[in-house]
This record gives structure tokens, sequence and C-alpha cells, in this order.
């Protein structure tokens, strides 16, 4: 009886109990954050005495905020569109082609999301100061994109593998070209894991912190170096601030995924 | 699906089934398998070629203790987060899908929320005049307040939050897949509800347990971020000491040395993960 939901009695109650207890201590950052960032105790007591927006005006008065949010957004996208591209064409590889080691080769795209990323940040870090790709958006681009390499191929890859490859051979056999039928058929069917690729991708970039912390220069830094920066020096409500847009740029991602998910499998 | 392609009509292959790998094979190896081997090189020709790096990191105390701490808070970060995501889990998996998706909601957004965000909250609110020490000293439970950061119970509590999704997404999986059937037919035998869970429930999803621990312990021993900001000087862990090594000391032979070593635990441990559920299953637990 123990998997079945209106007949587990007692012991319901117990594990409802702990899971509302567990969904609490993951809502609690998020919650305490948005709501600290509206206080108005610069040594961020709580309950706040006051409401106030003065922490959003302090940061958008502060143009190194604005910048290394737009630094962020522009490594992020241009990392996005890579690792999609390069991601989609490794996909078909790997799910159609048939060559030997195909797993290994697998492995081996897999690995960036294994290894531990200090490892990665440091050795990326002495390869670019040798190439004087260091502090460059380049660079930083480059590094990004072989960490969210992974985060691409998994959804593209598991939606080609569901996708029933006789409707492309289909289309070729009424005249398409396998091109065509790939670019009209194919890629369409699998819009939704192009898509969770593109998030991810984008996502891998956007909160990435070790590799950023290493590559960025002080002329260049992204929005979560910036925020480490400010961590280790103090507490600043400004922080909270800005976590809590980060915050709600997360939930808009998320209800812009369910919505588009609603509406590409309808 | 390869036999499926075969039997079908003739298609033409894709243009050089290789073909389309290139473009990450070469991103891959010219900045990610290029600049790893050229960091382990490091390790033995830097300052001068020799293990000396090695023996330096594995023959002092205090380098000792920094694997020791690693070690043990992967450890503990691992069983608290397989205890507090298996129950999760379980109710997860059984109870109604719109509860379900309120809680699948509440797991994404705390996952998906910039990392430096979570991390920046508990150091606000488990520091000395933070939020939880308040309220256990408003209800009287303790006087003085209790030392939750720097050190290692703030690391311990920031990485399982951290965690947590990582535990109970690929556990409900699992939980899912088992048919409840065996679980009836136990009670039918009389089995009571605790032989049941330690006789059934429990071992047939080991294996969901077993993976994402591994995937937990692996990510946990190079974890830098929360540690480094919740953790204290006299605790350090690994990544940190890496960092610290190349950032501020600049002495890159040790730096690497001890990279290394973090990056073969790493692999073995993900080896050993590989064989215990087979790569596809891996790479979707992501």
């Amino acid at each position: 009886m123990l998997l079945d939901y209106d007949r587990l009695g007692w012991l319901k109650v117990a594990l409802l109990a702990f899971t509302a207890l567990v969904a609490a201590f993951l809502l609690l950052p998020v919650v305490f954050i948005v709501l600290l960032s509206f206080g108005s105790s610069r040594w961020l007591a709580f309950p706040p005495p006051g409401w106030t927006l003065k922490w959003y005006q302090e940061l958008f008065a502060d143009p190194s905020w604005i910048e290394a949010a737009l630094t962020s957004a522009r490594i992020a996208t241009m990392t996005a569109i890579l690792a999609v591209a390069i991601g989609l064409l490794a996909s078909f590889a790997l799910v159609r082609g048939e060559f030997r080691g195909r797993e290994i080769l697998r492995g081996l795209l897999l690995t960036p999301m294994v290894l531990p990323v200090v490892v990665f940040a440091i050795a990326i870090y002495a390869f670019f100061l040798r190439l004087g790709l260091g502090g460059t958006t380049t660079g930083f681009v480059v590094a990004h994109t072989v960490l969210a390499l992974p985060f691409a191929i998994i959804p593209i890859a598991t939606a080609l593998e569901g996708f029933d490859k006789s409707i492309e051979d289909a289309a070729i056999v009424c005249g398409a070209s396998p091109l065509q039928a790939k670019l009209r058929i194919t890629l369409p069917s699998i819009r939704i894991g192009i898509f969770s690729a593109a998030i991810f991708s984008f996502l891998a970039s956007w909160d990435e912190v070790v590799v950023a912390i290493f590559m960025a220069s002080p002329t260049l830094q992204t929005l979560p170096v910036k925020i480490w920066g400010s961590l280790r020096s103090d507490l600043t409500p400004v922080i909270a601030a800005a976590s809590s847009l980060l915050v709600a740029l997360t939930l808009a991602l998320m209800i812009v995924t369910a919505l588009l998910r609603r509406k590409l499998q309808t | 699906m390869s036999v499926e392609a075969q039997q079908g009509i003739a298609t033409p292959r894709i243009p050089a089934g290789l073909g389309g790998l290139l473009p990450a094979l070469i991103l891959i190896g010219l900045f990610f398998v290029v600049p790893v081997l050229t960091l382990l090189l490091r390790s033995v020709t830097d300052p001068a070629p020799g293990l000396q790096n090695y023996a330096a990191l594995l023959g002092d105390g205090t380098y000792a203790r920094v694997f020791f701490n690693t070690f043990l808070v992967a450890a503990v970060v691992t069983i608290v987060t397989v205890l507090v995501a298996f129950p999760v889990a379980w109710m997860l998996a059984i109870m109604p899908p719109a509860l379900a998706s309120i809680l699948f909601g509440i797991i994404i957004l705390s996952m998906w929320t910039n990392l430096l965000t979570r991390t920046y909250a508990w150091m606000v609110l488990l520091q000395r005049t933070g939020v939880i020490n308040r309220a256990l000293m408003g209800a009287g439970i303790i006087d003085q307040p209790l030392p939750l950061i720097n050190n290692l119970t703030g690391v311990t509590i920031g990485m399982v939050y951290i965690m947590l999704p990582f535990m109970i997404l690929p556990l409900v999986g699992t939980l899912r897949a088992i048919d409840p059937m065996t679980l009836r037919a136990a009670a039918l035998c009389g089995a009571s509800p605790l032989a049941a869970f330690r006789r059934i429930l429990l071992p047939l999803s080991l294996p969901g347990i077993a993976a994402g621990g591994l995937m937990v312990f692996v990510m946990s021993l190079g974890y830098f971020v929360t540690p480094a900001l919740l953790g204290g000087t006299s605790n350090m862990m690994l990544a940190e000491m890496i960092a610290q090594m190349i950032q501020s000391l600049l002495n890159w032979g040790l730096g690497s040395a001890a990279a290394f070593i973090l990056l073969v635990v790493t692999m073995a441990l993900y080896a050993l993960q590989l064989r215990l559920v087979g790569s596809k299953r891996v790479a979707g637990g992501a």
C-alpha cells in the first residue's frame, strides 16, 4: 500500500507534513531575498523596520551593475546560439550516425558537465592567458560554450531519439531534399528540445560564476562576478535588489517555458 | 533506432555521419581537452620536472586536512540530501498531479534561481544576528546565537539546499517506475508497512538512490562557490584551495597537482555511476 496515495493512512499525513517542510525550506531563501530587497534596514534586519525602494534606486543609479547585466546578457545570448548550433549538429551525428566509438564521443562531449568547474576554470584561464584571450568577450563566450554544450546536446538528442525518422524519410520519398526534409519536418518536430537547449545553455552562461571569476578583467565583468565581488566586501541590500530581479527573471523564464511547452505540444 | 532506419526506405546517409560532430569535437578538443591536459602537464613540470608537487600535497598535514574536510562535507551532504529527498520524492511520485505540479514548480524555481542569490540568502539567514538565530532565541530555545555560518554547519545547509533538486527529480522517476502491485501483494501476504518498506520499496529504489547519491557526492567534492562563501577559513574545501593556490599564491605547480587529484577522483566516481545506470540515464538526469 506504500505506493497508494489514498491508502497510506497516518503515514501520508506524516510524509506530507515533511514534504511541506522541505517545500518551505526550498522556498525560504527565494522569498526571503525578495522581502529583504524592499526592507529599509541597511543592516538587513528582519522583519524590516519599514519598506522602501531605495536599494533598487541605488542599483539602477550604479552604471557598473547595469553594465555587468548587459555584459552577461550579451555573453549568454552568444553562448546559447553557439551551443545550440553546435549541439544540434552533434546530436544528429550522435543519435543517427553509425560509427565506432559513438558512446565514447558522447561521453567526451558531456564531460564538461561532470568535471569540477574549478579545474576547467584554471585550465582555460592559463590557456587563454597564453593566447591573449583572457578577459575578452570571445574568451568568455568560448569557455561558456564548452560548459553549455552538454546542456544543449542532452535535450536535443533526447528529442531526436523520440522522433520517428520514417516521417523524415517519407518527406524525402515525396520529393524533398534531405536538407529540406530536416529543416521543414525534423527541426519543427524537435523544437521543444531545441528550445530547452537554448534556455539551459543561456542559463549555464548567465549563472556561471567560477570560470567568470578567473576570466573577468576590471573592464569586463559579468553579473555573477559583480555579485561575487560585492558579497565578499559587504552584504549590502543592493545585492538583494539585484537578486530579486534575477528571481523575477527566473520566474518569467519558467512561465514562458511552461506556456511554450503547452503551445508546442498541442 | 538504427535497425529501423536500415529496414526503412533506403535513405541517403547523413552526409558523413561524423561530419556533424566536427564543430563540437574541435570546440571540446581545443578548448577543453588541450587546456586540461596542459594543466596536468604543469603539475609535473612546474617549477621543476618531477613529482614534488604531489609529494608536497600528500605529505603535508595542512593539505591532508583539506582533503579530509572535502570528503567529510561531501559525505555528510550526500547522506542528508538522500534522507531529506527520499520522502519528498516518494510523495511526489504518488500525489495527485495538481499538487505535484505545484511542488515541481517550487523545486524548479529553487534550482533555476541564481546560485549566488541562493547562497547570499543563506549568508544573511544564517549569520549571528540572522533570522534563524533570532527566531530560535525569541522562542526561548537557545540563549546564545548558534554559530551557523563560517563553519561546516553553514556549508552543509547551503550545499544540501543546492543538491536537493538533483536528488529529488531522478528519484521521482525511479519511484514512479515501481509497480504499486508489488506492494499491494506484500500487504496482502501480511507484510507490515515497515517490512514492505524495508524489503520492497527501499531495495527497488536503491539504484535511483545510489545513482543520485553518487551524483550529489561528486558534485559536492568539486563545489567552489557555496563552501567559499558559507565556510570558514579553518575548514577550507579542495576547490577553494585550488582556486586560492592559483589566484592568490600563483603556485601553478601545486594548484594543478591538486586539480589533477580532484579530476581523477571525480572521473573515477563518474565512471562508477555510468556503470550503475548507463550513460543515457546519467545524461537524462540533468
